[in-house]
Order: structure tokens, then C-alpha cells, then sequence
């Protein structure tokens, strides 16, 4: 039993014995010692379920829509790359601040349960895709932090390389690797829906009835998915490549959600969503000195 | 027993790819799935695919018929649309699958309405199935009534021997697979005992207990961290929703069908704006009580053949295990 584990269910049984809140949501294990899954304690019993460990990957963020027409106030925990997700949902006007209560952990980085699945018993698991790339180990927003604060995240390498390496490619070999992958999209949209930045009350692609997109399930329209979507959380995507993570297919979703981000840095200036509550996206935002080339 | 060598394999597919599409499971960017094999390909029999054979014969997406509007919107012309269906024959399908199959034939076949679309391709299909000699440590087939080693749907029944494949037609066209490969088939050879599986649940009065449970608090519970995609339902084997949408273009265009997911909000909303499963909670209840009740109830088998493919991949860890468990503890009241 792990420091933290004991110190989030003193946490979130109290929180809950004194009715501050009406859940905690957290982690708890699955079945499998690389599943540490989305966990819902209502109760001070539940409490007890609730662990902190190295497989604690799921962006609890999401969750918060769940709970947005209601008015009893939520705990949750977060790591760096979650309370980001809740950063943003606050600024879409999502989720309001005064009802969540955000308990913050510091994370150094989790290891890859899709790998570890697949090795035999105590081998060595390698960190998670996502962490490798990690640019906030601590929680950017929180009411109360867990444990101590880690060393801040200082990523070896370029955090664009993947997206270099395709710009790099001329537009036949990028069209064909693009081709291969949203090729074998079966459109679940798992990617949509655990994404903190997809928040919309009613998505375009469920609109089946006005057919912004054919359900025709081609090489075509997956690309349109693939592309739409990253327009549509451009400059609101928190980097937390849960999409990516969550794709049954494993499609390399964060390529094309880092070219975007790229090419925002260059157009607007560096900007990272979801880590000032105060500073918004800049497409969300008109500025005088919004670059303005085609004019 | 007949047997083959695997050094032969090349020779075998090719041999049944003379008059039919032979499809593999082939390892390709990201995932392992059924593909047609071709004298480039490198079939890789370990373990199982991610999609399920199911899109073989009930495509994730197919068109219907075409039509044409005439007499300035007064008239159609219909047109059906022939896909000359290919004989295929699919190697390497595990027992669980083959369960799946025969669960799919129960819904698509039977009941008093054959489904064209599936039959056409159903009945041009040979399955050429292989044992578990190591299920998985997410597979439960056996605690769903199979056994990991024995596929009695399949047309022929295939065991890895080691260095070569056992091989037991167990339909007219399984022998005649046999009978084309020709010298290449020897006699000898055992069936090999398999491992079983690791993962268990007691299924004993699931059913029966399920069938009181409708407004049991449980179903509060399972919804809570399901993020209502479609993935457990598209890589399920027996999971068979499907929607009927239009692609028009002016006065023309044609009908088709698609998967759908009983996990998406617009699945049963209805015009008029009625909406009869309003939230992620009944959505779930609908899922397992589809599985684990109401197709046992229609078909006395269970729709879930234990394949493993939701628990292992559901971005949030739902275990239809975890679940049959929580069921056989819950207490009912009357």
C-alpha cells in the first residue's frame, strides 16, 4: 500500500463524511494488475477502493461532463495532464469552479498498460507513450495536493519530432500514411469521447439526421473525422494524447493534434492550452495583432 | 487425425485461394486483423484479431440497392445492387468466433425473416478454425459454455501441432478443403491438450437472476466511468445493430447499411424527439442484459462467447466478468 494511496482515501473520506462534495471520483484497480480504472466513491466505505499507482492513466477530466446540468459540487483527481483537461472545461463554460474540488497529484510519469498487457509477468514495463512527452508532471490546478510536487517535466528531444518527420515527407508519402491509418477507423469515437476539449452538448457527427458526415465507414470519411475533429479542438487540445492512448486501432491521433498545436505556436505565439485559467485560446480570442497575411 | 507441415502453409492457402478469397489474420500498422492473404503475406496465428470475423459477413458498411427519382419527384425506379459474393475461406478463426457465428446465423437467419445481405455472404463462407492451446489471459470462452479447443461450427478444424497442423474436417466442406490440398496432406498426428483458460466466471443462474433485476441499483454503478463509445460494441463478434442511412446526390443515389451502437445517444432516439434510453445507464443495462439475457431468452445461447476483445480494450476497463460477478452478489429483494 502506497503513501498516496493511503493519503487520497483519507482525502476523499473525508470530503465525503463531512458531504462537501456528493462523489470523489478517482481510480481504483480492474481486473488485470495493469488496469487501474475510473472510479466513482459516493460513500466514505468507497473510499477504500480508491489507489494511486502506475497505471493510473485515465484523464478523469471527462467525467465532469457527466455532471454538468446538475448542482451538487464533484471531487476529482488530477494529475498534471488532467487538471489541465479541467482548466479547459472551466474556460468553455463547461463545468463551473466553485463546483469541483480538485485533488492534485504530482506525477512522475505511468507506465504503459497496453504494453505491459502484452509482456510476460515481471518484465520491465516501459513509461506510457503519452508521458514520454509529458510538459506538466504537476497539477496546474488543484484545491489540495496530494503529495509533493516533482521535478518539473524536461522532455529529452524535440516534443514535434513526429510531426516534423511527416512534414518532411512529400505530399504523396504523407496522403499514403495518412491513407493507412484512418484507413482502419471504425469510427467508435472513443477518441471524441475522452477528450476533455470535445465538449460539445450535441457533437456534429451523432447530428446524423442532418449528415454533416456520412456514416459510410471509408477511407474518406474517417479522414474527415480525423481532420474535423482536430480543427475542432484546435487550440483547446491539452496534449494529453488520451485520444491517442484509447484508439482501438491505434491510429497515431496526437501527429495530428501536435501539427495543429504546431502551427498555432507559429501563427499566435507559443501557447498551451489549459494551463493559465486566465489565458484563453487564441482562436477563441480576437487580438489586434492576430497575424493577418491573406489580408 | 490428417496433418500438414507449417513449413506448407504458403502452399495450403494457395490451394484454397484458387476458387476463393482466402483471408488470414495478418499483423498490419497498429493491429492484428483478418486479411486477404496473397503469396506476400505473412498470416501471424498467434493469439486472436482485434475486429472479429464478424465484418467479413456483415460489413461494417454496405450499400443496399440504388435508386433513381423520376417523373419530376412523382416516381422511384429501384435497382438492386449485386455484390457478386466471392467464396471465401477464413483461416485461422478461434472457437470463440465460431461461436459468434453461429450466434450471428440465429439473428440473421432465422425467426421468419432471412437477412439477404448476410446470407449471401454467409453461405459463400468456409471456416477453417484453429484451437487455443493458450487462451489469452482476458479470454473466458469456457466459462461461457465453449470449449477453447473446439469449434463444432467450423467446416474444418485446425490444431498447431508444433511443427505441423493436425487437420479434421468437420463438414462436406472442410473435405473438400482437405481433398484439395493433395499431397500435401499426411496422416498422423494427435490432438494436442490445450491450457484452459485463466479468466473464470460462474454463469450459473445469471440469467434467471437478471431477469428480476430491470430497476435493480446496480445498473447506477455499472454505467458511472463508461464513456458511451462504440468500441466494445464494433469489436464484439456477436454485437449486430445496424442503421439504414441514404447517400443522395440530386435525383439518385443508393441505400446502405451500417453498424451502429446501442452505446450512442442517437441510437434510439426517435423522430418526434422521444428517448427512451436517456442516459448512459439504461444504454449499459441494454448492452448486458442483451448479452446475458435477452439472447439466451431468444436463441438459448448466450450472446457473449467470451472472446475477451471489450475487456481488453474499453478505454475504461468495463469487465463483463467484473459485471456477471457484481450480479451473482448482489442481493435481490423478492
Amino acid at each position: 500500500m502506497n503513501e498516496m494511496t493511503l493519503k487520497i482515501r483519507e482525502i476523499a473520506r473525508d470530503l465525503l463524511e463531512r458531504g462537501e462534495v456528493k462523489r470523489v471520483i478517482g481510480w481504483e484497480k480492474g481486473t488485470f494488475f495493469y488496469q487501474s480504472t475510473p472510479f466513482f466513491a459516493e460513500t466514505p466505505a468507497d473510499t477504500d477502493r480508491l489507489i494511486w499507482d502506475d497505471y493510473c492513466l485515465n484523464n478523469l477530466a471527462v467525467y465532469l461532463l457527466d455532471f454538468r446540468y446538475g448542482e451538487e459540487k464533484v471531487a476529482l483527481f488530477v494529475k498534471g495532464c488532467d487538471s489541465r483537461g479541467v482548466v479547459r472545461l472551466i474556460q468553455d463554460q463547461q463545468f463551473p469552479r466553485e463546483r469541483v474540488y480538485l485533488i492534485g497529484i504530482p506525477c512522475p510519469g505511468l507506465k504503459d498498460a497496453a504494453a505491459a498487457a502484452n509482456l510476460p509477468a515481471d518484465s520491465e514495463v516501459p513509461l506510457a507513450e503519452k508521458c514520454r512527452t509529458c510538459t506538466h508532471k504537476n497539477p496546474v490546478l488543484f484545491d489540495i495536493l496530494a503529495g509533493p510536487q516533482v521535478p518539473a517535466a524536461k522532455m529529452a528531444g524535440d516534443h514535434f519530432a513526429g510531426v516534423r518527420e511527416l512534414e518532411a515527407m512529400d505530399p504523396e508519402e504523407k496522403f499514403g500514411f495518412w491513407q493507412s491509418q484512418y484507413g482502419r477507423c471504425i469510427r467508435c469515437y472513443v477518441c471524441r469521447n475522452a477528450c476533455p476539449a470535445c465538449n460539445c452538448r450535441e457533437c456534429i457527427f451523432d447530428q446524423t439526421a442532418k449528415e454533416w458526415l456520412s456514416k459510410e465507414v471509408n477511407g474518406t470519411n474517417n479522414q474527415l473525422f480525423g481532420m474535423i475533429r482536430a480543427f475542432h479542438v484546435a487550440g483547446r487540445c491539452i496534449d494529453c494524447g488520451e485520444c491517442e492512448r484509447v484508439c482501438p486501432m491505434d491510429i497515431p491521433i496526437m501527429r495530428l493534434n501536435r501539427k495543429v498545436i504546431k502551427d498555432i505556436n507559429e501563427l499566435f505565439g507559443d501557447y498551451e492550452a489549459g494551463t493559465d485559467l486566465e489565458k484563453l485560446p487564441p482562436l477563441g480570442l480576437y487580438s489586434a495583432d492576430d497575424p493577418e497575411e491573406f489580408m | 487425425m490428417q496433418t500438414f507441415k507449417k513449413e506448407s502453409i504458403d502452399q495450403v492457402l494457395a490451394a484454397w485461394a484458387h476458387d476463393a478469397v482466402v483471408y488470414v489474420p495478418v499483423s498490419q500498422a497498429g493491429s492484428k486483423e483478418f486479411g486477404r492473404w496473397s503469396l506476400n503475406t505473412r498470416p501471424d496465428f498467434t493469439g486472436n484479431t482485434r475486429l472479429s470475423p464478424k465484418g467479413l459477413m456483415f460489413l461494417q458498411t454496405e450499400s443496399m440497392y440504388s435508386y433513381t427519382v423520376t417523373e419530376g419527384g412523382m416516381g422511384v425506379v429501384l435497382e438492386e445492387i449485386d455484390h457478386k459474393p466471392a467464396r471465401q475461406v477464413i483461416v485461422g478463426i478461434r472457437p470463440c468466433d465460431v461461436q459468434s457465428v453461429q450466434v450471428m446465423d440465429e439473428v440473421f437467419l432465422t425467426k421468419g425473416y432471412v437477412d439477404k445481405l448476410y446470407k449471401e455472404k454467409r453461405d459463400h463462407t468456409c471456416l477453417v478454425a484453429l484451437g487455443c492451446l493458450s487462451p489469452l489471459p482476458t479470454c473466458f470462452c469456457s466459462s461461457m459454455g465453449l470449449n477453447p479447443m473446439a469449434a463444432p461450427g467450423a467446416d474444418l478444424m485446425m490444431y498447431d501441432l508444433g511443427d505441423s497442423y493436425g487437420i479434421i474436417p468437420q463438414s462436406e466442406a472442410g473435405e473438400a478443403l482437405i481433398a484439395s490440398l493433395g499431397g500435401l496432406v499426411l496422416d498422423g498426428g494427435q490432438v494436442p491438450a490445450g491450457n484452459p483458460c485463466t479468466l473464470k466466471v460462474d454463469t450459473e443462474g445469471l440469467t434467471a437472476k437478471l431477469q428480476k433485476m430491470f430497476e435493480h441499483p446496480l445498473w447506477n454503478k455499472v454505467n458511472q466511468k463508461c464513456l458511451a463509445c462504440g468500441t466494445c460494441t464494433y469489436l464484439c463478434p456477436t454485437c449486430h445493430c445496424f442503421d439504414i442511412q441514404g447517400k443522395n446526390k440530386g435525383d439518385e443515389g443508393y441505400k446502405f447499411r451500417c453498424w451502429d451502437s446501442c452505446m450512442y445517444p442517437e441510437y434510439t432516439l426517435m423522430a418526434g424527439g422521444h428517448q427512451p434510453r436517456s442516459s448512459k445507464k439504461e444504454r449499459l443495462r441494454q448492452r448486458f442484459l442483451h448479452k446475458l439475457q435477452y439472447m439466451p431468452e431468444r436463441y438459448h445461447a448466450w450472446g457473449c462467447v467470451g472472446c475477451g476483445r471489450c475487456l481488453a480494450y474499453c478505454p475504461v476497463q468495463v469487465d463483463i466478468t467484473r459485471f456477471m460477478r457484481d450480479v451473482k452478489e448482489v442481493a435481490i429483494d423478492g
